[in-house]
């Protein structure tokens, strides 16, 4: 806690707080749960529509919409970057459990996860066993508590050498509504689950860069086993409860005081069920011990309640509970060991950051390559080969409702309970947030939004998490206002509003190097029709429907050739238009193929033609483009534009909306890439994207 | 009325329940504490990671109360199916034999597969000799194996291809013999790692899983 803070604190009690007051109010104030460097900007997200119950405002642990039937979809994305660093296993199993509980806390059962993976170069022997763990802990989580994992992103970048990217989304559906906080003085105050010694101070580790200390003891260790015993039995007995919250950063302690709202609370610390003997009560207060959840319940029903978790062994307690009293009192063997008044409870700090200016126009230099090199890096570039190695790790078909399965369509597709189809995608785009974080974040939300169309689905709503260095640094608080209003602007023009989100700051390397700004987006959209699994054959006519732009600036092709390019502006309204008729056509069955154009441009949206052991000639004449350079008509990864295979009809159909749509070419049997002269032999990179990262990962 | 068995720890019970449904029979999730075995003609003991699968997978659970229980119902003649840690359960509680050992790759794999039916005899593939079925297998430990004359005769279903190849490159996990699914002498109580109920509704990838399920009606 600084100095300020300290000040703060004293005269928000009226005295000087104790040391347990102040361990406390650190946890509470720091960073990751206070959102101190972050929550005025977040402010920006605050609108919603009709179909939102439960939005950013509620500054809740998820966030909701709900279709016509009644039926509400709970989404949720977090990361656990540092604890993965240190432990990639158990911090990615960790991360698993934290959402899945997030969104049993608001009442609904978890169908979905998806995990998006950034890990140091795949060259580089720690950032494999970084990645090797992560997959395993996310596996192990997942497979052992039976949510599928049906979809992510994995990519490799120097920039995350040091410092991971874990983050996991869950998806919830509840059919009777979703728990709120309505807290009565009287109810009673339940834990279930043991508190031991491990994750001890996790938020404000999460909340300081990785300094290359010791900080084990920060990790905390998963479960799932337990996790899942508290998943079953929170689902069956959600009738007996009030309210739920997770126990997640900051322990008890921090979970108690986000709960009470204008309320107070009495928490007797000798009552909570310990793993080890002879914790501190102040060790009691800040553990984040896994598996762990507060339940509020009338008192009638807390004997129900914990005969049914005692009935399977699993420790549940009444610790205390709600009062009028206007402050928060933790007892421990009859003593008052720490008493907050509700005036500090409600009190959050607020950090204040300079500005710094946006980044000059970027320009690195230009390494010439033939079109021949440039195609064959780009098709064989490690982030856009098979991710079956990942995908296979994870029981994605558990639940039995997974219609698109990870790897075979721009988003993932889950049947629900009602007999809709939700489809999921998760977006980010680092190599071009780190020259125009504005720009860049509008267009990570115009891709998911075009993914979703890809399979039918109209967006309905999204979660975001923005991952940065130190707010410290000008440049980086730039990058995260920019990401903000970037989101933001586009979630208001594509009418689909962001419920809810994260913000991971301190990501850097131990010389403080940032990572690249990495504002991530996770967009659901419903469709009523199930999605079909997209055919090609040799003698398919391709087609590009969109306006290509110049503008390679923070493509694939500047990460491996570089050169002075312009970023590119994204044209929102293109991108609506063509998601539009894109998502009618897979709709009516008009379609046998449809995928966005987004890395590595056209080329890069070639491979899951080619991966069927299939060839392609480009007419590039036919490329409709701002540009007559072959590199732009290629490469370019300006928005609004969609690969397709389908209907003659579709062509003038795009053309009555104003929209080009153009033969470029065919699918052939012989296995080669034909543009103009040229004719790039494929068996090498479709050999390579089948077992490139087996290959490298065993 | 078909049991359908919960332990803490499974997770597969919910849609193999539904999955009975949709085969036309009545499934019935059961606590594995509560378990009446008068009650049920039949038991399906579903995938997952009981009590999870410490010790070794299905260990602690075949140790369990219920599987004396339902090794009464099977000698008895009625019908027992495990499906993935359901197998492992019957193979730890001794009422199928061989042993299921970690996956060669030494990962956990979900994977669409075809089987293909050897033996016609079991309470499930009754009818259905000589048939290709898809559906997926998902597992860290389904290495089936076993030493001795027997192990020819327990095999129920193999892993192959699409035609009904049998050989090692359709083996996805390392089985001797690409065993995939295995029963006792008289064919009532069955093991497969393959999921059946993740092939079993109109949305499904494959409804093959529908062909076996269906064989846990009747005597």
């Amino acid at each position: 806690m600084n100095p300020e803070e300290l000040t703060k604190l004293k005269s928000l009690l009226g005295r000087d707080p104790n040391s347990t007051e102040i361990a406390l109010m650190e946890q509470l104030w720091s960073e990751h749960c206070s959102y101190k460097s972050s929550r005025f900007y977040l402010k920006t997200f605050s609108w919603r529509n009709e179909s939102i119950v439960m939005g950013v405002q509620e500054w809740g642990d998820a966030g909701a919409f709900k279709l016509d039937d009644g039926t509400i979809v709970v989404l949720k994305l977090e990361s656990h970057n540092h604890p993965s660093a240190l432990d990639p296993f158990n911090g990615a199993a960790t991360g698993v459990g934290g959402v899945i509980r997030d969104v049993i806390s608001v009442g609904a059962r978890p169908v979905a996860l998806l995990d998006m993976l950034r890990v140091g170069p795949i060259t580089d022997r720690r950032s494999r066993e970084i990645l090797r763990g992560v997959v395993k802990g996310i596996g192990f989580y997942g497979n052992s508590i039976g949510v599928p994992v049906i979809g992510g992103e994995l990519s490799f970048d120097s920039s995350y050498l040091n410092n991971p990217l874990v983050d996991v989304a869950c998806v919830g559906v509840s059919t009777h509504g979703l728990k709120s906080k309505t807290l009565r003085a009287g109810q009673k105050l339940v834990i279930v689950g043991l508190t031991g010694l491990d994750g001890m101070g996790g938020a404000s580790f999460a909340s300081k860069p990785l300094d290359g200390q010791d900080q084990r003891g920060a990790i905390q260790i998963a479960d799932p086993f337990s996790g899942k015993i508290v998943m079953d039995k929170t689902l069956q007995l959600m009738d007996l409860v009030d309210d739920i919250k997770d126990l997640g950063a900051g322990g008890i302690g921090v979970a108690i005081l986000e709960l009470v709202g204008e309320l107070g609370a009495v928490i007797d610390l000798s009552r909570v069920p310990l793993r080890v003997k002879n914790m501190t009560p102040e060790q009691v207060l800040v553990s984040e011990t896994q598996e762990r959840m507060i339940y509020v319940i009338e008192p009638s029903k807390v004997e129900k309640f914990c005969g049914e978790f005692r009935k399977v062994d699993y420790a549940c307690e009444e610790i205390g509970e709600v009062t009028a009293e206007s402050k928060v009192t933790f007892i421990f063997e009859g003593k008052v060991i720490a008493s907050i008044p509700n005036i500090a409870v409600k009190y959050r700090p607020i950090s204040r950051w300079s500005v710094g200016e946006r980044r000059e126009p970027f320009v690195t230099e230009y390494r010439n390559s033939n079109l021949e090199e440039s195609i064959l890096s780009v098709l064989k570039h490690e982030d856009l080969v098979s991710k079956e190695w990942v995908y296979s790790q994870y029981d994605y078909e558990v639940l039995a409702s997974t219609i698109i399965r990870p790897g075979w369509a721009d988003a993932s597709v889950i049947r629900l309970p009602n007999g809709k189809f939700l489809a999921l995608k998760g977006d980010a785009n680092p190599d071009l947030c780190q020259w125009d974080a504005f720009r860049c974040a509008k267009a990570i939300f115009a891709e998911a939004f075009r993914n979703l169309s890809t399979v039918g689905a109209k967006p309905r709503a999204a979660v975001d998490h923005l991952q940065f260095g130190s707010p410290a640094s000008p440049g980086v608080y730039r990058d995260f206002i920019d990401s903000v209003y970037g989101l933001a602007e586009a979630s208001k023009f594509f009418n689909v509003p962001i419920v809810g989100g994260k913000v991971s700051f301190y990501n850097e390397d131990s010389n403080g190097n940032p990572i690249k700004p990495t504002p991530l987006v996770v967009m659901a959209g419903i469709t009523e029709r199930r999605p079909p699994k997209f055919q090609v054959e040799a003698g398919d006519s391709l087609l590009l429907l969109g306006f290509t732009r110049g503008g390679l600036g923070g493509s694939l092709y500047q990460k491996l050739f570089g050169g002075k390019w312009e970023i590119p502006d994204p044209i929102l309204v293109d991108d609506l238009r063509a998601s539009e008729l894109v998502s009618s056509w897979v709709n009516r069955g008009l379609v046998r193929y449809a995928k966005d154009v987004g890395k590595g441009g056209l080329v890069g949206a070639l491979i899951p033609i080619i991966k069927e052991s299939l060839g392609v000639t480009i007419e590039i004449d036919s490329i409709i483009a701002d540009s007559t350079d072959p590199r732009v008509k290629l490469f370019s990864e300006s928005g609004g534009r969609f690969l397709l295979v389908g209907d003659d009809s579709i062509i003038s159909e795009a053309e009555e909306n104003g929209i080009h749509c153009n033969k470029i070419g065919q699918i052939t049997e012989k296995r080669t890439l034909r543009v103009g002269d040229l004719e790039i032999e494929l068996q090498e990179v479709i050999s390579s994207y089948h077992s490139l990262l087996e290959e490298r990962m065993n | 009325m078909i049991a359908v068995i919960k332990f803490p720890g499974t997770t597969c019970e919910l849609e193999t329940a539904m999955a009975l449904k949709e085969a036309g029979l009545r499934g019935e999730i059961v606590d594995h504490a509560d378990f009446d075995p008068d009650r049920f003609e039949s038991v399906v003991l579903p995938g997952g990671f009981s009590f999870g699968d410490y010790l070794r997978a299905g260990a602690i659970a075949a140790g369990s109360e219920s599987l004396k229980k339902i090794k009464e119902m099977a000698d008895s003649g009625k019908k027992v199916l495990g499906i993935c840690n359901g197998f492992q359960i019957l193979t730890e509680a001794g009422l199928l034999r061989g042993a299921l050992l970690p996956n060669l790759n030494g990962r956990f794999l979900t994977k669409w597969v075809y089987l293909k039916v050897v033996r016609d005899d079991t309470a499930i593939t009754r009818n259905l000799g000589g048939r290709v079925l898809f559906m997926p297998i998902a597992h860290a430990e389904g290495r089936y194996y076993g030493e001795g004359d027997w192990v020819q005769r327990t095999i129920v279903m193999t892993y192959s291809s699409a035609t009904g190849e049998v050989n090692e490159k359709w083996n996805p996990n390392g089985s001797l013999w690409n065993t995939a699914a295995v029963a006792n002498e008289s064919g009532n109580v069955v093991g497969m790692m393959p999921h059946p109920e993740r092939a079993s509704f109109p949305f499904s990838r494959s409804t093959d899983g529908l062909q076996l399920l269906r064989g846990l009606g009747g005597r």
